[in-house]
């Protein structure tokens, strides 16, 4: 009976723990050995172990410094703005209206969309010569001549991440309103009663009631915005002048151009040890409160 | 009275803004990709197309192969997704009906596993193909796609059937069901919401996903539609009007999924650990 019982679990879970293990983890693992030895597409049939040099190759890289710079950057700046204008649509949208389906299905889209292809799209209407958004802009008088959203190197990585901020916010306004719809109404008639204007509402009772999700979402996505070198491939594959790049699309570069693999697997493991790091940090904080997996 | 009439107007003006600022990409592309090559750079601007056509398709499909990509497409993303979401309902009802040792560190072995994004682990992955000659083949890439989703599809199953309460199968069970035919029978057609939104995810997953096919595939037949993109910007001389018909090809699939399964999939988003990647 236990014999029969050990049986069913472990053929249940085999399919998805042996896809789990040989597809994630054992590449984890390899891409760690990877990491100090010397694979490159010229020297695959002769892979040695080089120590560190790839480490140390990336970190003395002149260009290493400013991909930091830029990373921290391109998080901060997504992660808030798409946190702030997630949660104001949220916000409006709290209240039913008439039509609220079909205008959810319009502004949350995005979540599906190819990050790749958004940035395709994005660096066309951002385009400095034949851009719809200098035309727009023009229009309105608000500026005289075209702006090099992409090719100036002082305004690109502002403009990668205002297309992140684009792409992000229905992911964050769908996590709020779901958490908005979970507050019990009588806490909200009970300030009424109180006479609580919005603004005391929004502050002493919204707020602390959804603030596990906010909390638990932005941790998330600080993950996720990271690791997400979709939008700026489709832009500008990190240029110009490195201007745009951030750690996930340096190592995609180089084992894209340089097809120097275990150079790329080592900028891999930064951002892994980075995300180890992160996510145990991240586990002690929300399981704190009342995430559960 | 007057105050509430002032926010109300507010609230639509804000409203109005942001599902402009969201419609407007994708209108965009779609004019343009219906815009006579002559017609695409101008400044000022030409906002809709004086002679609409469908030139810039009838290139894609022709001269660009576009529909071998798209075929390759919906094979790869199609099948991974039906298998691993077959594999994630298998998992997921384990891991939420039953109590066994181990359990909680396959969770959270499953909840590391899903962070890790698919471009770091690409490099290893190619060089484990090569050795089975799997590289530039659909079918590596079909694997390696029904591994992307699956420790996140496992966790977001076993979600939805939580929810599901056990004493439906318990009843069935007693009548003389056997435990895999009450799961099928019962449960399942319960479950399909969920198995939609699980699917639905991966799907849009394996649809997008560029880093790992840009490696594994370079013969042209094998391209998917984010590859073929990809290699078009590439190319010199390829034309926006062309571009953005290829972008309205690749994005349409899945925002008909999103449209279909928009409810399910926010119920799978909104249902505690996320990756959505």
């Amino acid at each position: 009976m236990r014999l029969k019982r050990f049986l069913f679990i472990f053929s249940l879970m085999i399919p998805t723990l042996g896809l789990v293990g040989i597809l994630s983890f054992y590449p984890t693992l390899k891409g760690i050995i990877l990491s100090f030895q010397n694979y490159t597409v010229f020297t695959f049939n002769r892979i040695e172990f080089i120590g560190f040099d790839n480490y140390i190759e990336v970190f003395e890289d002149p260009v290493f410094p400013e991909i930091v710079k830029n990373t921290i950057f391109w998080i901060l700046f997504s992660v808030l703005f798409q946190f702030l204008l997630g949660f104001s649509l949220a916000l409006l949208m709290w209240k039913p209206f008439r039509g609220r389906g079909i205008y959810s299905g319009l502004v949350f889209y995005p979540w599906a969309l190819s990050g790749f292809a958004i940035g395709l799209v994005w660096s066309w209407l951002l385009n400095g010569q034949f851009g719809v958004v200098n035309d727009l802009l023009m229009k309105l008088h608000i500026i005289r001549n075209n702006i090099n959203f992409l090719s100036d190197p002082k305004k690109a990585l502002f403009s990668v991440i205002l297309v992140n901020v684009w792409y992000g916010i229905p992911f964050f306004a769908i996590m709020i309103l779901a958490a908005l719809q979970s507050i019990p109404r009588s806490l909200l008639e009970s300030a009424d009663i109180d006479g609580a204007n919005s603004i005391a509402k929004l502050f002493k009772i919204v707020i602390p009631y959804i603030k596990p999700t906010i909390v638990n979402t932005i941790l998330l996505r600080i993950i996720w915005v990271m690791n997400f070198p979709d939008i700026i491939y489709g832009m500008t594959r990190g240029g110009p002048a490195d201007s745009t790049n951030i750690l996930s699309v340096y190592m995609i570069n180089i084992a894209y151009y340089e097809s120097n693999f275990s150079k790329s697997s080592a900028v891999g493991v930064i951002i892994l040890s980075i995300l180890f790091i992160y996510t145990t940090f991240y586990l002690k904080i929300t399981s704190k409160g009342e995430f559960e997996i | 009275m007057r105050e509430k009439f002032y926010i109300k107007i507010i609230r639509l003006i804000l409203l109005s803004i942001f599902l402009i600022f969201s419609v407007f990409p994708l209108v965009w592309i779609f004019l343009t990709s219906i815009k006579p090559a002559d017609e695409v750079y101008t400044f000022p601007v030409r906002y809709f197309p004086r002679e609409p056509t469908l030139e810039a398709y009838r290139y894609l499909f022709s001269f660009a192969n576009f529909g071998v990509y798209f075929k390759n497409s919906v094979m790869v993303s199609m099948t991974a997704s039906i298998v691993s979401t077959y594999f994630a309902l298998l998992s997921g009802y384990v891991l939420a009906r039953k109590k066994f040792k181990f359990k909680k560190l396959l969770i959270l072995a499953l909840f590391f596993a899903q962070m890790i994004p698919s471009y770091l682990i690409m490099i290893p992955q190619y060089s484990m193909f090569s050795k089975l000659g799997l590289i530039d083949k659909l079918t590596g890439i079909t694997i390696v796609y029904m591994g992307i989703g699956a420790s996140f599809s496992t966790i977001m199953a076993r979600g939805f059937f939580l929810r599901i309460p056990r004493s439906l199968e318990e009843a069935a069970m007693i009548d003389g069901c056997s435990e895999v035919s009450a799961l099928f029978r019962i449960t399942v057609p319960l479950m399909l919401p969920g198995i939609s939104a699980v699917f639905s995810f991966s799907f849009v997953n394996t649809w997008n996903e560029l880093f790992t096919a840009v490696l594994f595939l370079n013969s042209d037949r094998k391209m998917t539609v984010p590859v073929a993109l990809y290699s078009f910007i590439s190319k010199a001389g390829i034309k926006w009007n062309v571009l953005s018909a290829g972008l309205v090809v690749a994005l349409l699939p899945t925002m008909l999924v999103f449209a279909f399964a928009q409810r399910f999939i926010i119920q799978g988003l909104t249902q505690g650990s996320v990756k959505e990647v």
